[in-house]
């Protein structure tokens, strides 16, 4: 089982490097892995605490479906990827571009919110478990000033952590919790019913300002160290966290994802918010420092 | 109340979960109707401007001379008057224009939709001074009515009808006064006022029905008044509570007075997590700390009328503060970096008073308090001139009158009320109802509209509330 998840997450990384998406992508590397922190950078830390400490608008999103599709990483090839749980526009398919979810019908309780997020279905003795909802939280990343952060243009494309990761991923980028805790930990932890498990992905917070993509689809954005984004990435957007909210406590020592072991979590970001709404909720939200929203991890389906 | 749980769908996996230490419901809020009396909301009326006719008198007509609302809102300055004509709007209107005043000219006949996609009807970002008055949101997924990080709010003759979080929300602001107002149908509170300390805010002559809680608080406090309403059919009635998902812990300093307080053990309404914990109380305290109750009428719960109780926080963000910290601002606690502890919390309540309520038929206790680990000699709640017939623990009168020294020699014991039931009640609860869905009576068309609506002069809100003579409500009355 696991050598079989490995080998996926081996064919899913050579795909990967193979695709070049978008026009763009002649920067794929030549040698055998990508050096995920050379490409983007590691953040030098997270929002930690209660919530509301910085601006931020959040969007809960109910569970739409799972698919075998990747609409970044193979475009126009479904069933090609291992399998992902989908959130946010229901009509994102694997050739999905970010137009053809504008206006779309959204699991999320914001309508403008018709962008697509996705991570790898989770799997438990070889049961599928259908998560609850994911909640998205935009705000400035830590320590970044707020009032520089711009909003991501329609159709930016975005994979936070590592599908192919064997050791620990920074936890400032992936982690498991409970509940509504900022206590991220390596491997998913033995959660209450009160508090159940979740998976957090942080995306890159800084962008080249040019590409909507890139080949491996990292190298367009970056992560800002200590409030700063590198001259090679030097637009500030928005750091989006996403939580994924599984129904399960207790033991989850066997849990596995499509892609691999739980070390291989990792989620993907397609823009397709309504660009009005989204410029709206950045400027007045995060540029202008008001909790917006608190996600209370609920969504009515 | 805001809380992330989800038992009920939550799938227990081999070897789970350690049992620890229990506790309680949690927030909510309430609604506002004015089938009471209402207050005549405003105020002096020395140099508000007169409303006439025309383009540059002050006041925006819509849809007369702007077809949207938030196109009126967008062209509006300070001090100006949007008056808003009878209709269906659907729109989700967002404010950030300081010190103006948005009135539909007949309460129940100015309607805004979300028709399950917009999210908020009014959403007051950082603009002082707002008032809302005179009007219906309903069908929003998130909130009706909501300001944050507001300084000076104001919410007259408002009803908020199926809404999906809250119907009447006040976050992270001071300076408040929600009046007049009606809330049905929500799965979180009827009525919100959080993350506040001093909050400055008064809530007067509201029905809040039929939502998961009918008042939720989460952190707030601080010449705080909810006062002469009405908090009926909800899961639970009055539940400010502490917690570190938010900021401005812990929730304190709260007066609840002179109001009807009865069946909510209502079992089909939508409900978050914590409602569903807390259903089947009237007033209930989960981890505030040093409110006041009083003069309250309380009937009709599965559970307690007033109930002072632990909440434990499984997923904590922060540490308790010392208690040589809970008079600290929210200004100054939100500046303080946090400390995530690896353990749940127990937020107890702590200092509370509670006197001279009338207390019928809570089948629990009308009155109780409850720990879920400390002594509860060590709280220092007090219970003083409560009619009541029952109580847990059994003497609570005479072992925590306010005013008495207590004594740990007591009987603590006998009768005493084990909240950590509440936790497995909730596996039989009757699950939350799709706010959507949810069976609600028929919407009220009768609500009680804001006198001369048409020809009242604006008054922005103002960042003082008026002051409540606490000591002058009495009792009221049970309705016929």
């Amino acid at each position: 089982m696991r050598a079989a998840f490995s080998g996926l997450a081996f064919l899913g990384l050579a795909l990967l490097m193979a695709c070049s998406g978008d026009g763009v992508g002649h920067d794929v590397p030549s040698h055998g892995t990508i050096d995920r922190a050379s490409v983007q950078g590691l953040p030098s830390g997270r929002h930690e605490g209660p919530q509301g400490r910085v601006g931020q608008f959040v969007a809960e999103c109910a569970f739409s479906h799972s698919a075998p599709d990747d609409p970044i990483v193979h475009p126009g090839r479904p069933g090609m990827s291992h399998l992902h749980d989908f959130f946010g526009s229901r009509a994102v398919s694997a050739s999905s571009t970010a137009e053809d979810l504008l206006d779309s019908e959204t699991t999320c309780d914001l309508s403008a919110d018709t962008a697509s997020y996705w991570a790898p279905a989770v799997m438990l003795d070889g049961r599928q478990i259908t998560p609850v909802s994911m909640t998205a939280y935009y705000r400035a990343a830590l320590d970044v000033d707020p009032s520089s952060v711009v909003a991501f243009p329609v159709g930016l494309a975005m994979i936070g952590g590592d599908q192919a990761a064997i050791e620990p991923q920074s936890l400032d980028v992936v982690g498991w919790s409970c509940g509504g805790s900022s206590s991220r930990h390596v491997d998913p932890p033995t959660c209450s019913a009160e508090a159940t498990l979740r998976l957090d992905v942080t995306f890159p917070d800084c962008w080249d300002g040019e590409r909507l993509d890139s080949a491996g689809h990292r190298r367009h954005v970056h992560y800002s160290f200590e409030g700063t984004c590198p001259s090679s990435h030097p637009v500030p957007m928005p750091q989006l966290t996403v939580s994924v909210n599984y129904p399960l406590f207790g033991d989850v020592e066997r849990l596995r994802l499509a892609s691999g072991s739980p070390r291989t979590a990792h989620a993907d970001f397609l823009n397709a918010w309504d660009p009005v709404r989204l410029e709206t909720e950045v400027a007045l939200c995060i540029r202008g420092g008001v909790v917006c929203g608190i996600s209370d991890g609920r969504v009515d389906d | 109340m805001k809380r992330v749980l989800s038992f009920g769908v939550a799938i227990a996996v081999v070897g789970s979960l350690v049992a620890c230490g229990g506790s309680e419901g949690d927030s909510s809020g309430g609604d506002a109707a004015s089938t009471v009396a209402p207050e005549q909301t405003s105020a002096p009326v020395t140099d508000a401007p007169p409303v006439v006719e025309g383009t540059d008198d002050g006041v925006l007509q819509v849809p007369d001379e702007y077809a949207t609302i938030q196109e009126a809102v967008d062209a509006a300055v300070p001090g100006d008057l949007i008056l808003v004509g009878e209709g269906v709007y659907n729109e989700a209107v967002q404010v950030t224009t300081n010190d103006i005043v948005i009135r539909g000219v007949d309460r129940n006949k100015v309607v805004l939709d979300g028709e399950f996609e917009l999210d908020n009807g009014f959403r007051v970002v950082a603009a002082n001074g707002v008032a809302i008055e005179n009007m219906t949101a309903q069908n929003f997924t998130k909130n009706g009515f909501f300001w944050t990080g507001s300084t000076g709010y104001r919410g007259s003759y408002l009803t908020a009808w199926r809404n999906g979080d809250y119907g009447i929300y006040a976050f992270d602001s001071v300076g408040g006064l929600i009046e007049n107002s009606y809330a049905a149908g929500s799965p979180d509170a009827g009525f919100y006022i959080g993350q506040c300390y001093p909050c400055d805010a008064v809530i007067r002559n509201v029905v809040s029905e039929h939502n998961g809680l009918g008042y939720s608080g989460t952190n707030s406090g601080g010449s705080l008044v909810i006062v002469d309403s009405i908090f009926r059919f909800n899961r639970a009635g009055i539940v400010p509570n502490s917690g570190s998902y938010e900021l401005c812990y812990p929730q304190r300093s709260t007066t609840i007075v002179g109001n009807l307080v009865y069946s909510n053990n209502q079992p089909d309404t939508p409900a978050i997590d914590v409602a569903i914990l807390a259903m089947g109380n009237g007033i209930l305290s989960a981890g505030g700390v040093a409110n006041t109750i009083e003069r309250n009428r309380v009937w009709d719960h599965d559970k307690t009328g007033i109930g002072l109780v632990p909440f434990l926080e499984e997923d904590a963000n922060d540490v308790i503060p010392p208690r040589e910290e809970w008079s600290d601002s929210c200004d100054v606690s939100k500046s303080k970096a946090p400390t995530v502890p690896t353990e749940p919390l127990l937020w107890d309540s702590i200092d509370n008073v509670v006197r001279d309520n009338v207390l019928e038929d809570n089948r629990r206790a009308d009155i109780a308090v409850a720990s879920a680990g400390s002594d509860l000699w060590t709280l220092g709640n007090c219970f003083s001139g409560n009619q009541h017939a029952t109580s847990a623990p059994l003497a609570l009168e005479s072992i925590a009158a306010c005013g008495a020294e207590v004594s740990s020699d007591d009987d603590w014991l006998s009768g005493d009320l084990n909240v950590i039931t509440w936790l497995v009640d909730v596996e039989t609860a009757p699950p939350s109802v799709d706010y959507r869905e949810a069976p609600l009576p028929e919407q009220p068309t009768d609500l009680e509209n804001m006198p001369d609506a048409a020809t009242a002069p604006a008054v922005p809100a103002s960042p003082t509330p008026p002051v409540v003579d606490v000591a002058g409500v009495v009792v009221p009355d049970r309705p016929s």
